[in-house]
């Protein structure tokens, strides 16, 4: 391991990081131009990433927002069919996926405007499965929704996928004005950054 | 305005632990200086820790990936316990190499 020096370097320049982050708007700034900006049109479908449910099978609060979101733009008559993506956990009943069409079905969504698909853990996954089942159907523009930050990962992904994108962003701009949520902000920033890296040295984007 | 309470919070906090530590105790402001140096140090040393932590992390769950053939998420690492035991890390470590040098 290094000697005093370039290690007090390194905690220098990580206290440094750690009160620019905390204690500035930066995370906000840098999220926002992070993030894909609405561009909300009538669509064949509206596509709906998966995010995760709780362990009591409840959904995450990102999965629930996307879903409401799209609901939300669906009963807007923004497009005629709502297609739900969510795998299902190890030793669940039910798979996210349901789970979010149970919610549009409460919410008077017909249950033949909506279309789910249980077995897709990445965003790859979620494009292949999507173009398997929606382009048989002649869907070619797709509303597809998620957070900003990681539509700008997707769109790409879908698009070589075959579709038409228009990004439906279920989040707006950050603007998080505690210390642990500019925090946990900039950790969702980094995640996001590391999974684009991962996609380009792949060859997915 | 909670950000700042923190600040403040904390600022008030740090001068009572020196006016304890120089008035009460004598402790001599060289020490405070080489106890800053040190505490640098040991975040230095968690942030290299961590970073390794993660790399290898991120390289393992990449080749379980391909050799499981089934799904293997790369979030497992994204959690906020790789940093605490980093920082454990990087004490012990701090701690022996100290010990070493005596």
């Amino acid at each position: 391991m290094s000697g005093p020096g370039p290690l007090r370097a390194l905690g220098v320049a990580g206290l440094a990081l750690f009160v620019i982050v905390a204690f500035t708007p930066l995370p906000n700034v840098v999220g926002a131009r992070l993030g894909s900006p609405p561009a909300l049109a009538p669509a064949d479908a509206i596509v709906v990433l998966g995010s995760g449910t709780e362990s009591d099978g409840t959904l995450a609060n990102t999965s629930l927002r996307r879903t409401v979101h799209a609901i939300r733009l669906y009963q807007r008559g923004l497009a005629p069919l709502l297609f739900f993506l969510g795998a299902r956990r190890p030793g669940a009943q039910t798979g996210e996926a349901e789970v979010r069409a149970a919610l549009a079905r409460e919410l008077a969504v017909p249950a033949t405007a909506i279309l789910t698909e249980e077995p897709a853990w990445t965003t790859r996954e979620e494009a292949s499965r999507a173009q398997a089942r929606l382009a048989p159907r002649g869907v070619r523009t797709i509303l597809l929704v998620s957070e900003a930050r990681h539509l700008v990962r997707a769109r790409p992904v879908f698009e070589r996928a075959g579709f038409r994108v228009l990004t439906a962003p279920a989040d707006g701009a950050p603007l998080e004005t505690q210390p642990e949520a500019r925090l946990w902000l900039t950790r969702e920033l980094l995640a996001e950054l590391v999974a684009r890296t991962y996609y380009r040295l792949a060859g997915y984007l | 305005m909670d950000s700042a309470f923190l600040a403040v919070l904390v600022g008030l906090t740090s001068v009572g632990a020196y006016l304890m530590g120089a008035r009460g105790r004598g402790w001599s402001r060289r020490g405070l200086r080489a106890a800053v140096g040190h505490m640098l140090e040991c975040v230095g040393l968690a942030l290299a820790f961590f970073v390794v932590n993660l790399a290898l992390g991120l390289a393992i769950l990449l080749v379980a990936r391909r050799v499981a053939g089934g799904f293997v998420s790369l979030y497992v690492v994204d959690d906020v316990t790789l940093l605490v035991l980093s920082l454990l890390q990087a004490l012990v470590f701090a701690g022996w190499r100290a010990g070493a040098s005596d």
